[in-house]
C-alpha cells in the first residue's frame, strides 16, 4: 500500500456502470492504473473485460461514473478523441490494426495519412523517413517497403504497436495480444512491452493466459460479472488467488450423489492434441458424469472436436467400446454414438429459421424418415416427449426458436442430443447465457439420463462443474492437469492446476467462503 | 488474503440472469398486418388477374390460362432450379446460360451428330449435371463466392456454345464450319416436347412443357418440404455451422444443389430448344433475371421469408400473369420492365420487413 | 464487260465464275491492285455475334481474298470505346483502308477522322460517321419493310386487321417502322390493333409470349408484319400454339437457314420474308473500300438493294438453306453494286 501512495496513477475510473438494455455489463468499477508498471486484467468470457476496453477506447459511452487520464477528467466521444488523448488499443484481432496490402512503412504512417497530418501529395520518400524513425524508436528491423502481409502475425502486431507508441501514449491497452502468437512470437511481444514499461508507459494487459501472466504481470486485478473481484499487487503475485477470484467464490456445497461409474465407454491413450503438448490419457464411463474445466485455450474444446470428428489430433489412440475409434466427420461420430452439444448456440447449433421441433429434430432425420419422407407425426411426438421431460417453456413444439428465451433455447440443443442412445453425450459449455433455473433443470436432466453413456460436460467456470459431475478434469496447455472425483474436492489443488501451476498448496490462501 | 485489495462495487444494478426474449410471438395486436403479410400477394395476384378479365379481351378462358403458363413454364423451371441453390444459401447465376448452352447441345447433338431425341435430351442432362458439379466444387472446394464462381460459369458457357458452330445459330440444313452441310433434323419425338398437347377439357389443351413445370414443381416442393434432404439443406442455408455439427456432409449438399440447378436449367434449356425448334445463340440473361426474380419473389408468398418452391412457382405465375395482361393491353415492353421491377420491389419489401420484425 | 459479268452472276456458274476470277487477276489492275498482297485492310467491328454477322464477315472474306488483298478483323463486341481504340490500332499497323462495321456516331465519328487524316481510306457499314468523305454502305431497310408489305396486300387486299412487332429506338427497325406508317397512311384499310415486342433473349421465345396475348387479346388479327426475322419466328411460335396457322400470315425481314426451314414448315403462317444477302453485304463492303483505293468514287450512299424471298419460291425450288437460296434464287446471291470492270468477284 506504501508503494502505490509514491504513485500517481496514469489513468482511474470510478463509480464505472453501463448496461445494454437490460443486461447489466459493468456495475460500478473502480480502478486505479499506474505508470511505469503492467497491470494484468483478468475475467472469464462476458466478465466486461471488452466493454471496459471499449469505454475506455471511446467506442462506447458509460452509463454512470467518471474516468481521470493523468490527472483530467476524460470522456472521450470517439476512438479518434481517445487517441488525442493518448490512450491506444491494440486489440486482439491483430489484422484489424492493419492494412495488409500497404507496405510497412505506410501502415506505420497510417493513422497520420487518415488523420490528415500528411499534406495531400503523397511523398514516398517523406514517408519511408519518417518511418524509420517510428520503427527505430521500437527497435523493430525488417524491411520498411515490404507489404505488411508478408509479415508473420507476431511482426504485423509490432506494426500496430509501433504506429500506436508513435502518439506518446499515456496508456496503452493490449487486449488479449498473443492469442494468435507462437511461443517465440510472443516472446518478442514481452520484450517490447518490458521495454515500454521502462519508458514510463501504463500498459493494461487483458489476458486469461496464465503463462503470460507470470511472465508479464506487476500486478493482476480480476473482473466478474461485472464488477471487480480481486487485485493483486504484492510480490510474489499470487496467481490461485487470482484465478479463484476471476472464476468466483460462489462453491456452494452441492449434494451430488455419486452412483457407482459403469464400464469404460472412451479409453484415450496418449493423446497429443497439438505439437508440443504433453500426451494424456483417460477413461470414460458409463454412468459418470464428467466435467472438464479449465482456462479459455487450453484445449478442452480441441479435445472435444477430435472426439466429434473435426480434427484430427496430432498422435495418440481413442477406444471406443473397445473398438478403435478415429471419426473422420462429425456425421461418422454421430453415427458411432458420439454426440456433441457445441459451445455458443446462436453460431453453432441453432437454425434460426426453424421452429422448436426441426431444431430438436436436425441430427437424427433419418430415423424420422422413411424413403427420405421426413414422418412428422414421429417428429412431432419425440419433441413433445422432450419438451415434457426437460420442461421446456413454449407454447407449442412449433414455435420460432427465437422466440424462447435463452435458457430454453438451449434446452432443446441439449434435448436434441438426448432424444437419441447414444455412447458418449459432449456438452460444451451448456451452461453459457443460461438463467440459474434452466441451468439446475439441464444439471438434474444429464445426471438423470447419465445411467445408459459416459457424459462429458465442458466448462470454464469451475462452480457449474462442482454442481453437474461425478469427476472433474483439469485441463491446462493442452493437457490434462489434473483428475478429482467430486467429493471433499481440495479446490486449492484444482485452482493451482487451473492457473497452470505445479500442484501445491499455498499457504495462507483459502477459499473465501 | 495475502495483501489482495478488495475493491467494493458502488450501488450495484440488480442481477440480469437472462436477457431472453419469452413468448414474443403472443401479440396478437397486428393481426391485421400479419394476414397481409402472409397472404397479400396472393391477393394481389387474384385481383390481378379480375383486373385483367375485365379489362382484356380474351383473357378469361381455359386457352388463355394455359398460355399463361405455357409463357412462363422456362422461366419457372430456371427459378426453381435457382431455388434449390438459395435454399442452401447459394446463388447461381449461371442458369441462364446453362439453359441457352442445353438449348444449343441439343440442337448440335441432333442436326450435326443425327442424334435422336432421347440421346440429346441426355445430352443436355448430362451437361446440367457436369455444369452444377463444377459449380459446386468451385464453391466448396475453392472456395470463391458463389456470386463470383457461377459468373465465370456464366460467361465461360456463353463462350462455349458458340465455339463449335463458331457463333452460327443451329438449324437443318445449316452449314457448318467446315463447308459441309449438316444432316440431322431436330427429330419429331423432340419437337414433340415444345409442341404437343394433352387434351384436358378440351382437346389438345395442355402442352408438354406446362405438364413439365408443374411435374417439376411439384417434385421439388415436395423434395424441400417433406424429405430430409430437404430438411437439411434449409438447415445448411440458415446457420451452415449448426447443421454441420448436427452431422451433415454441408460440401456435399452444397453440390447437390447446384446439380439441382444445372439440371433444372438444362431441362429448361430442351423446353426452349423444342419450342424455337433451334440452337439460338443467346446469353439467357433475361431468363436469369427473370427466374431469379419469380424466385425472390416467392420470398413474400405465405410470409416465407425464405426460399420456397411453391413461392417461386406462384412468383413466375405473378410475372407471367403481369405480362400477359399488359400485352394484351398493347402496353409497350420497357413499360412492362417497370412495373415487373416494381412487382420485386414489393416483394422483397415483404420480405424483409417480415423477416426483420420475425428477428427483432 | 458489265453486262456479261451480272449474265454469269444470273446464271450461277460457279464454274465460269472461277475462270473469271482468274482473268481479273490477271488483267490489267489498277494500282494499287496490281501488287495485291502489300495492301491491307482492316474490319473494325462493333457487332459480331449472330448469323447476320457471321455471314456479313464471310462476305468480306471471300471478297478481300479474291482481290488478294491482306484483311485483318479487329472486333469490340460492343464496346464502343474499345472500337474507337481498335480504329487507332488498325491507324497505327498502317492499313491502307478500314470498313466500320455498325458503332455509335458519337465514337465513331472522330475515330473515321483520324482514319482519314492519315490518309486511309474508309467505308462505314450501318453507321453513320457524318462524313462526306466515308461512303456509306447500306442495306435499304426501307425496301426490305416495302417489299413485304407489298407482299402482305398483294396477298390480303388493302384492307385487313394487323398485329405489328416493334421495338423503338433500333435504328434498322425505326426505318422499317418508317414504311410501315407511310403503307398504312396509304391504305386506310389497313388496322394496327395490336403492337408489341421486346429485345429479350432469347428473342424469339419472349416475342412468342407476347404474340399469344396479342393473339387472343385480338383473335381477327390476320396479318402480322414482324420486319426482323427473330420477331416473325416468334410470331409463328405463338400463332402454332395457338392453332391459328390457317388464319394468319406472317410478313417479316431478313432470312436464316433456320428461317427457311421454318418457312417451310407444312401450313407455316410465315409466307414472305425480304432480305439482303448479309454475305454480300460484306462484299459490297470490301468492293467499295477497293474503289475508293483505286482511286474511283463508289457514291456517298451505296445501297444493297434486298430480296423478296416468298414460301412459295421456297417450296418450288425446294430451298434448304441459305447455299441453296444464293444457288436458286441468284438475285440474292448477287449485288450489283460497285462493281467497275476490273473488280475481281469472289467465286460462288
Amino acid at each position: 500500500m506504501a508503494e502505490a501512495a509514491a504513485e500517481q496513477p496514469a489513468f482511474t475510473i470510478s463509480g464505472l456502470q453501463k448496461s445494454f438494455g437490460a443486461n447489466w455489463v459493468l456495475r460500478g468499477i473502480d480502478l486505479a492504473i499506474p505508470a511505469r508498471a503492467v497491470t494484468v486484467l483478468m475475467g472469464a468470457n462476458g466478465a466486461g473485460k471488452s466493454t471496459l476496453v471499449k469505454i475506455a477506447a471511446g467506442l462506447h459511452g458509460p452509463d454512470a461514473g467518471e474516468m481521470r487520464l493523468a490527472g483530467q477528467p476524460y470522456r472521450p466521444g470517439s476512438p479518434a478523441e481517445a487517441i488525442e488523448a493518448g490512450i491506444v488499443v491494440v486489440h486482439q484481432a491483430i489484422n484489424d490494426g492493419v492494412a495488409p496490402d500497404l507496405d510497412v512503412a505506410s501502415n506505420l504512417m497510417l493513422d497520420r495519412l487518415a488523420g490528415g497530418q500528411e499534406p495531400i501529395l503523397f511523398n514516398p520518400r517523406r514517408i519511408r523517413r519518417k518511418a524509420k524513425a517510428i520503427a527505430d524508436l521500437m527497435g523493430l528491423e525488417m524491411d520498411l517497403s515490404a507489404p505488411v502481409r508478408r509479415l508473420s502475425l507476431a511482426d504485423r502486431q509490432m506494426v500496430a504497436i509501433a504506429r500506436a507508441m508513435a502518439r506518446d501514449p499515456k496508456l496503452l491497452i493490449l487486449d488479449e495480444p498473443t492469442s494468435s502468437l507462437s511461443d517465440t512470437e510472443a516472446r518478442r511481444l514481452f520484450a517490447l512491452v518490458d521495454r515500454l514499461r521502462a519508458q514510463g508507459v501504463a500498459v493494461l494487459y487483458i489476458s486469461h493466459r496464465m503463462s503470460d501472466i507470470r511472465r508479464i504481470a506487476d500486478r493482476i486485478i480480476t473482473l466478474r460479472d461485472g464488477r471487480i473481484t480481486g487485485m493483486f499487487r504484492d510480490r510474489p503475485l499470487d496467481y490461485e488467488g487470482a484465478v479463484n477470484a476471476m472464476l468466483g467464490h460462489g462453491l456452494t456445497d452441492v449434494d451430488i450423489q455419486s452412483p457407482p461409474p459403469g464400464d469404460p465407454v472412451l479409453q484415450v491413450a496418449d493423446l497429443q492434441l497439438v505439437p508440443g503438448a504433453r500426451p494424456f490419457s483417460l477413461t470414460l464411463r458409463r454412468n459418470e458424469v464428467t466435467a472438464l474445466t479449465g482456462l479459455v485455450g487450453t484445449g478442452k474444446t480441441a479435445f472435444a472436436e477430435v472426439l466429434f470428428g473435426l480434427r484430427r489430433p496430432h498422435a495418440g489412440s481413442l477406444l471406443l467400446d473397445g473398438r478403435p475409434y478415429a471419426p473422420a466427420t462429425p456425421g461418422a461420430a454421430i453415427e458411432a454414438g458420439v454426440f456433441l452439444s457445441a459451445k455458443d448456440r446462436a453460431s453453432n447449433a441453432v437454425v434460426p429459421q426453424y421452429d422448436l421441433m426441426r431444431n430438436l429434430t436436425l441430427p437424427f432425420l433419418p430415423r424420422f424418415s422413411s424413403a427420405g419422407v421426413v414422418r412428422r407425426g414421429r417428429e412431432r411426438n419425440v419433441a413433445q416427449d422432450q419438451i415434457a421431460a426437460l420442461n421446456i417453456v413454449c407454447q407449442s413444439e412449433r414455435d420460432g426458436i427465437l422466440t424462447l428465451s435463452g435458457g430454453n433455447q438451449q434446452k432443446v440443443m441439449v434435448a436434441r442430443w438426448l432424444s437419441q442412445p447414444s455412447r458418449l453425450l459432449i456438452l460444451d459449455e451448456p451452461f453459457q447465457g443460461v438463467d440459474i433455473g434452466a441451468r439446475r433443470d439441464l444439471g438434474a436432466k444429464l445426471r438423470e439420463t447419465a445411467s445408459d453413456h459416459a457424459t462429458l460436460v465442458l466448462c470454464a467456470e469451475l462452480d457449474e462443474a462442482l454442481e453437474v459431475a461425478d469427476r472433474i478434469l483439469v485441463m491446462a496447455e493442452h493437457s490434462l492437469a489434473g483428475d478429482h472425483p467430486n467429493r471433499e474436492v481440495d479446490l486449492d489443488l484444482i485452482l493451482s492446476q487451473v492457473a497452470g501451476g505445479a500442484p501445491l498448496a499455498v499457504p495462507g490462501w483459502a477459499v473465501p467462503a | 488474503m495475502g495483501g489482495a485489495g478488495m475493491s467494493g462495487p458502488v450501488a450495484p444494478p440488480p442481477a440480469g440472469e437472462d436477457r431472453g426474449r419469452v413468448g414474443g410471438s403472443s401479440s396478437r395486436g397486428d393481426t391485421a398486418t400479419r394476414l397481409a403479410i402472409r397472404y397479400g400477394f396472393l391477393v394481389l395476384l387474384a385481383g390481378l388477374v379480375v383486373f385483367f378479365m375485365a379489362a382484356a379481351e380474351g383473357f378469361t378462358s381455359v386457352f388463355s390460362a394455359v398460355f399463361i403458363f405455357q409463357s412462363v413454364a422456362i422461366t419457372a423451371i430456371l427459378a426453381l432450379g435457382v431455388t434449390a441453390t438459395l435454399v442452401v444459401g447459394g446463388f447461381d447465376l449461371s442458369i441462364g446460360a446453362v439453359a441457352t448452352s442445353s438449348m444449343m447441345a441439343s440442337a448440335y447433338a441432333m442436326v450435326v451428330w443425327n442424334l435422336g431425341a432421347v440421346e440429346a435430351v441426355l445430352v443436355c442432362l448430362l451437361l446440367g449435371l457436369v455444369v452444377g458439379l463444377i459449380n459446386g466444387m468451385l464453391v466448396v472446394y475453392t472456395r470463391i463466392p458463389d456470386l463470383l464462381a457461377t459468373l465465370g460459369m456464366m460467361f465461360v458457357l456463353i463462350g462455349l456454345q458458340r465455339i463449335p458452330t463458331e457463333g452460327r445459330s443451329i438449324a437443318a440444313g445449316m452449314t457448318l464450319p467446315d463447308g459441309s452441310t449438316a444432316e440431322g433434323t431436330f427429330s419429331a419425338a423432340f419437337m414433340a416436347i415444345g409442341r404437343h398437347r394433352f387434351d384436358l377439357v378440351e382437346k389438345n389443351v395442355l402442352p408438354v412443357s406446362v405438364l413439365f413445370m408443374l411435374a417439376m414443381g411439384f417434385l421439388i416442393w415436395f423434395f424441400l418440404e417433406y424429405t430430409r434432404y430437404g430438411r437439411v439443406m434449409y438447415a445448411i442455408g440458415s446457420n451452415e455451422r449448426a447443421a454441420a455439427l448436427a452431422g451433415a456432409p454441408v460440401r456435399r449438399y452444397k453440390i447437390a444443389a447446384y446439380m439441382i440447378s444445372g439440371v433444372f436449367a438444362s431441362v429448361g434449356g430442351i423446353l426452349l430448344a423444342a419450342r424455337l425448334g433451334r440452337g439460338d445463340i443467346a446469353s439467357g440473361n433475361n431468363l436469369l433475371l427473370d427466374s431469379v426474380a419469380a424466385a425472390l419473389i416467392g420470398f413474400a408468398v405465405l410470409g416465407a421469408a425464405k426460399p420456397n418452391a411453391f413461392g417461386t412457382a406462384i412468383g413466375a405465375l405473378f410475372v407471367g400473369v403481369l405480362l400477359q395482361g399488359l400485352t394484351m393491353l398493347n402496353v409497350p415492353y420497357y413499360t412492362q420492365d417497370f412495373v415487373k421491377g416494381a412487382v420485386l420491389v414489393l416483394a422483397l419489401i415483404f420480405t424483409f420487413t417480415l423477416s426483420h420484425r420475425q428477428d427483432r | 464487260m458489265i453486262d456479261r459479268r451480272s449474265l454469269l452472276a444470273a446464271a450461277g456458274a460457279a464454274l465460269m465464275a472461277t475462270s473469271l476470277v482468274g482473268t481479273a487477276q490477271a488483267a490489267d489492275m489498277p494500282k494499287p491492285f496490281d501488287k495485291p498482297e502489300d495492301v491491307k485492310i482492316a474490319l473494325v467491328r462493333y457487332l459480331s455475334t449472330g448469323d447476320f454477322f457471321q455471314a456479313y464477315l464471310a462476305g468480306v472474306e471471300r471478297q478481300a481474298k479474291a482481290l488478294g488483298v491482306d484483311l485483318r478483323v479487329f472486333d469490340s463486341r460492343q464496346d464502343a470505346a474499345l472500337q474507337a481504340d481498335m480504329v487507332d490500332q488498325a491507324i497505327a499497323l498502317g492499313v491502307d483502308g478500314i470498313v466500320i462495321q455498325h458503332g455509335l456516331t458519337e465514337s465513331m465519328k472522330a475515330a473515321a477522322q483520324r482514319a482519314l487524316d492519315a490518309g486511309i481510306k474508309v467505308v462505314a457499314f450501318d453507321v453513320n460517321v457524318e462524313n462526306d468523305k466515308i461512303p456509306q454502305v447500306e442495306q435499304s431497310d426501307r425496301d426490305l419493310a416495302r417489299l413485304a408489305l407489298e407482299q402482305a396486300i398483294k396477298d390480303n387486299g388493302d384492307s385487313f386487321k394487323a398485329g405489328y412487332v416493334y421495338v423503338p429506338g433500333i435504328a434498322p427497325l425505326d426505318r422499317r417502322d418508317e414504311t410501315w406508317v407511310k403503307v398504312k397512311k396509304a391504305n386506310p384499310g389497313i388496322e394496327e390493333v395490336a403492337v408489341f415486342g421486346t429485345l429479350d433473349n432469347p428473342i424469339a421465345n419472349s416475342v412468342a409470349n407476347q404474340a399469344g396475348a396479342a393473339l387472343r387479346a385480338n383473335p381477327q388479327i390476320t396479318v402480322m408484319f414482324a420486319p426482323y426475322d427473330e420477331f416473325a419466328k416468334g410470331v409463328k411460335i405463338a400463332v402454332d400454339e395457338l392453332g391459328m396457322t390457317d388464319q394468319v400470315d406472317i410478313y417479316s425481314a431478313d432470312v436464316s437457314t433456320a428461317d427457311i426451314s421454318a418457312m417451310r414448315e407444312p401450313g407455316s403462317a410465315w409466307v414472305a420474308t425480304a432480305a439482303t444477302n448479309p454475305a454480300v453485304v460484306g462484299e459490297v463492303s470490301v468492293r467499295a473500300l477497293a474503289m475508293l483505293l483505286a482511286g474511283e468514287n463508289p457514291g456517298a450512299s451505296v445501297i444493297v438493294p434486298p430480296t423478296l424471298i416468298t414460301q412459295k419460291d421456297l417450296n418450288d425450288q425446294d430451298i434448304k438453306n441459305m447455299e441453296e437460296l444464293g444457288q436458286k434464287l441468284p438475285q440474292f446471291s448477287h449485288a450489283d453494286v460497285a462493281t467497275p470492270a476490273w473488280m475481281p468477284l469472289p467465286k460462288r
